[in-house]
This record gives structure tokens, sequence and C-alpha cells, in this order.
């Protein structure tokens, strides 16, 4: 296979990880999660630099934000939804990563290989953080789009 | 245990000093993060809007500002070591990996020059 088409199928397969397992799931979810939180950072940055240039400025902000009527919310809901579950599995890679939870004992490599990184305790957890995340982005969806919650 | 060691060849940080650097920042950023978005969950007390006025926003920068950077910090430089090493991934910029690193670094220096400036005037 020539260079150009390996890593093209390198690109297409990280981001479409379709026949492969849970945990490549996530990691391509955080991947797509983390750039969409670097955009919306850098354009956060920007945003927020008009508070200093004062009030009026940051009315004019507010107001072109606005001017985007339901999208402007559903963007946030979406950036809302990202950082919620870059976070959460963020915190499960930290405990994988860097302290070997949920990998479970290492085993002599028999066929047909099944790693032990990646059973019942790495499925409970992914699947845990994926239905907290979903519940509290119901929550924000509920909060933002129909300003519903407020205690 | 030994730690990570210094870089050699040319690049400005070894990539296990990276990891200890991407780890520390997500961290700080599930803490402070978590505290940003409390000011404009249903726990502020408003609705949504309403947190985003010129002096609630204001108000926030001013009493946390130590916060606002640390959450600054470590926001630039999670995110954009994060993209580097997705770009390393799928380029694999083996002659020009010093380009990279060179690009990754001017922006996070410009974004966190603009957010401190921002910090310092508001605060």
């Amino acid at each position: 296979m020539k260079r150009d088409q390996r890593f093209k199928s390198g690109i297409i397969s990280s981001l479409i990880p379709v026949g492969f397992n849970l945990e490549r799931w996530s990691y391509t979810v955080h991947r797509i999660t983390g750039v969409v939180l670097v955009g919306y950072l850098m354009a956060h940055i920007f945003e927020t630099f008009q508070l200093g240039a004062g009030s009026t400025a940051w009315a004019n902000t507010m107001a072109a934000l606005h001017s985007l009527g339901p999208l402007e919310l559903v963007g946030l809901w979406i950036v809302a939804g990202s950082a919620l579950y870059h976070g959460g599995n963020g915190i499960r890679l930290i405990l994988n990563e860097a302290f070997g939870r949920f990998m479970g004992k290492p085993i002599l490599p028999v066929y047909p290989y099944s790693p032990t990184s990646l059973g019942k305790n790495q499925k409970i957890a992914v699947w845990t953080i994926t239905a907290v995340v979903l519940a509290l982005w119901v929550w924000a969806g509920v909060y933002l789009l129909a300003g519903v919650g407020v205690i | 245990m030994a730690g990570p060691t210094s870089a050699k060849g040319g690049s400005l940080m070894k990539e296990s000093w990276n990891m200890v650097v991407t780890y520390v920042t997500a961290a700080i950023l599930v803490f402070v993060l978590t505290f940003h978005l409390l000011l404009h969950s249903p726990l502020a007390g408003k609705a949504f809007d309403a947190t985003l006025s010129f002096g609630y926003a204001t108000g926030d920068l001013t009493y946390y500002q130590v916060i606002f950077g640390f959450l600054l910090f470590a926001a630039v430089i999670h995110g954009f070591n994060g993209i580097r090493a997705m770009a390393i991934e799928w380029l694999h910029p083996t002659k020009r990996a010093w380009l990279l690193n060179g690009i990754v670094f001017v922006l996070m220096a410009f974004f966190l020059a603009v957010g401190t400036v921002t910090l310092i005037v508001v605060g």
C-alpha cells in the first residue's frame, strides 16, 4: 500500500470505528469532543476578551450571539455535552492509565488473545460514564433550551 | 521509579513529560471547569441568560481570578497539546515535527496572552 493511502486509511478508521470494540468508540468520541472543545475554547477566549472593553462591547457581543437564534443555545448544548463526555471519559482514562484501574489481572497470551484490559470492569466503567453523561446532558438541555430547572 | 527524562534532538519536551502535563492539566480541569460550569448552571439560582450579564461575568472574573487563571492555563495547554498529539498520529511529521511543535507553541502563547490580558484588565 502506498504511504498516502495508508495514512488516509488510518485517519478514516480512527474517526469511524465501525467494527471495533467499545474502547475504540470511546477513544473516537473522546477525540471528536476534544476538537469541539478546543474550537469553542478559542472562540470563548476572544468572547471573554470583550469584557475588558466595557459593557457596550460586551452587550454588542451578546447581541451578535443572540442573533444566531436557537443555534446559539443548541451550540452551547453541544459544547456542554462535549465537556461532560470528555471530562467523564478523561477521569476514566486517568484512573486507567495513570493508576491501573479497571485493567484486569495480567494473564499469559493465549489464543484468541482477549486482552484483560478490555474486560468486564472496563466495559462497566465506559457504560456508567456514558449513562451519567447522557443524564447530565439531558439536564443541561432542559436548562439551556427550555430555561427550566433554576434552583 | 525513574521519572521522564529531558528532551533530546531539538524537541521542546520529551513525549513522556507531555503525558505528565496532559494528566496534570486534565486533573486541574476536572475541578476548575466544573466550578466554571456550576457558575452558569441552575445551581447558580439564575436563568442561563442572566448569568451572561456584564455585571455577573465581570464579578466572576474579579472574585475568582486565580481559579480562572488556572482554568485558562490548564485548558489552553491541555487543548493544544491534545491537538498536537492528534496531528502527530495522523500526519507522522517525522521531518517537520519542529514546525508542528512551533505552530502549536505560538498558538498556545497567543491564546494565553489574550486570556491573561482579559483576567488582568477585568480583575
